[in-house]
């Protein structure tokens, strides 16, 4: 029985942890089947079948290491899931595999040069797989005897007798284990793993021999055999560490501080080569395995002529990721230059990639996509007004639909309903002005706003180029 | 017809005999691991009752009973201790030498049986100097 409530409390864990809400946090996948085709509606994904399908297939070759250094371009307008179907081939990946997702404009600092961010966007996404192999003590605890001083002051002593199913055996201990045993408040029925080189003591659980229906315990309390074989084991683990986090810990005194203070600075092109050649020599003793990731750079056109140079070069370099682009944009000027290109790319980059294109989703995906986030967002709606939304994100656009999701909740549970009704949408629609609407207002009354030197009726491109 | 079943005796003959052997050895592993705890803690009794004798007459020579199987014999007690020691070091090598002996072994039965492979890396591990330069024990973990 004990065994059992143990195992629901796992899983009870595991569902509270709660993720942030954000705007592709619904998306689990890709929603392919296991041939590669898209299924319609599958894992937080609508439509865009094709697109979904090409991503599919290269991640397949992701996976088989196939296409490290190459280059994926999505295309589509804005809101139809460029961003999404690379969150998918995110979430297909896994956690082994490293996928690192940047915005373009992300690499324009004052701080870092804009190579410097490239680089490190780069070595971020390369992996190494790397096994450390350390000896553990693992037993259950029959009993721990401490002996404090009389006097108060004074070196603690004390023992310690471990067992497993074919031993046992008694530890002298020394004053910092008997501090690191009280810290970790281990008991008489513990399990614990004790690592020889550090001293460093692990908790387990509790041996199912001590488990009694009546004693009273907190929820956490997890009951495991009592261990096999021999007391002192080998564990073997296989870590993942990005280049990028090498790179850190190496290049500054206080070394891995600054992986979490974010403040990394540029880091020497030194300390880079000789970590590369490291790196290199582990692979040739086999001691280590590169694991090419995937860089996702949003918003592609937002970087200039200089990044698309270095990008062209780096995707050549015998360690580079696959590097998986999108983009809003059709033929316009090349950020940095007075050149037209298609997408804002160079032609020469373009050349290189392989690209995917989106299209504008239909009236029927995009009820359903309203329907997953409504869900996703614990919103209930009547088939009306969802049927209503979708009209609207129809003439608007998608995104504006999916805000007034929330908003027409709030509405709704301010008039104490239990579901949101049409009138709740009709209400929130007239709130707040979507994108067209509001050109017509500000077309409407130009005249009452400040600064209104551009005459009303002359062209509005013109002021939108900077 | 006795071909095939001559080839098949031999072939499990050689699975069996395989089996057993990684068996007898994960069994040796504890029972090496046993022996290595008991002589620790005889060493760290001997320790004891050295540097810290509990009569203070101890100019003398310290000695102690060992048992030989079983005869036991009174043996000065720093001779014991580096006996034991030195028995410590074998145990460790030993340990180490089967356990280094039985992934091997492990592949080639399953290999044998028509198994899978056992899905790996096939890594070498890293020593603790080049363990510091990817991984820092007190805070980072690195994607385990």
């Amino acid at each position: 029985m004990a065994a059992s409530t143990a195992q629901k409390v796992q899983e009870v864990r595991e569902v509270t942890r709660i993720e942030r809400i954000g705007a592709h946090s619904h998306i689990r996948g890709l929603g392919l089947d296991d041939a590669l085709e898209a299924r319609n509606v599958s894992q937080g994904m609508v439509g865009q079948t094709a697109a979904r399908r090409a991503a599919g297939v290269i991640l397949e070759m992701i996976k088989e290491g196939k296409i490290a250094g190459r280059a994926v371009l999505i295309a589509g307008q804005p809101g139809t899931g460029k961003t999404a179907i690379a969150m998918g081939m995110a979430q297909a990946l896994g956690q082994d595999t490293p996928f690192t997702a940047i915005a373009g404009s992300e690499i324009f600092s004052l701080e870092m040069s804009k190579t410097e961010a490239l680089t490190q966007a780069f070595r971020r996404s390369i992996g190494i797989r790397i096994k450390e192999e350390t000896e553990i003590i693992e037993g259950e605890v029959v009993e721990i005897q401490i002996d404090r001083p009389a006097t108060g002051t004074g070196a603690k002593v004390g023992k310690l007798t471990l067992k497993t199913t074919e031993m046992e055996t008694v530890y002298d201990l020394g004053t910092k284990m008997i501090e690191s045993l009280t810290k970790e408040k281990v008991q008489a029925g513990d399990i614990i793993t004790i690592d020889k080189a550090t001293g460093k003591i692990n908790k387990l659980g509790r041996s199912f021999t001590r488990a009694r229906d009546y004693d009273a315990m907190g929820p956490q309390t997890k009951f495991v055999q009592c261990p096999e074989g021999e007391l002192q084991k080998r564990k073997e683990v296989v870590h993942t560490v990005t280049l990028h986090e090498i790179d850190v810990i190496n290049s500054r005194t206080q070394g891995f501080l600054a992986l979490f203070s974010g403040d990394t600075g540029e880091i020497k092109p030194e300390v880079r080569e000789q970590i590369n050649a490291k790196v290199a020599e582990w692979r040739e003793e086999g001691k280590a395995d590169i694991v090419p990731g995937v860089l996702f750079i949003d918003e592609v056109h937002m970087l200039d002529i200089e990044s698309f140079s270095f990008l062209n070069r780096a995707l050549e370099d015998d360690m580079a990721p696959v590097l998986i682009m999108a983009t809003n944009r059709g033929i316009t000027r090349i950020r940095g230059t007075s050149y037209q290109s298609p997408h804002g790319i160079p032609l020469d980059l373009l050349d290189r990639l392989l690209i995917i294109s989106t299209s504008t989703y239909n009236e029927k995906e995009l009820k359903q996509i309203l329907n997953i986030r409504c869900e996703e967002e614990d919103v209930e709606m009547t088939d009306d007004a969802l049927t209503v939304l979708t009209r609207i994100g129809l003439e608007t656009s998608l995104r504006y639909a999916i805000q007034l999701i929330t908003a027409a909740n709030l509405v709704s549970r301010k008039r104490k309903g239990t579901e949101v009704e049409v009138d709740d949408i009709r209400r929130v629609y007239s709130l707040f002005l979507d994108e067209s609407r509001s050109t017509q207002f500000l077309k409407e009354y130009q005249q009452d706003f400040m600064f209104n030197e551009v005459d009303p009726a002359g062209d509005n491109d013109e002021e939108m180029d900077t | 017809m006795s071909g095939d079943t001559n080839f098949v005796l031999t072939h499990l003959g050689e699975l069996e005999a395989l089996a057993e052997e990684i068996l007898t050895e994960k069994q040796q592993i504890v029972d090496l691991d046993r022996k290595r705890n008991q002589s620790r803690e005889a060493v760290r009794a001997l320790k004891n009752q050295t540097e810290f004798p509990s009569n203070q007459k101890s100019k003398k020579e310290v000695k102690t009973w060992v048992g030989f199987g079983n005869t036991f014999i009174k043996l000065p007690a720093k001779n014991v201790k580096t006996m034991l020691t030195e028995d410590q070091k074998k145990l460790d090598e030993e340990i180490n030498e089967l356990r280094n002996g039985l992934k091997p072994k492990v592949a080639k039965l399953r290999e044998m049986e028509g198994q899978e492979e056992k899905k790996g890396f096939d890594l070498k591990a890293m020593s603790r100097d080049e363990m510091k330069a990817v991984y820092h024990p007190t805070g980072f973990q690195g994607n385990t």
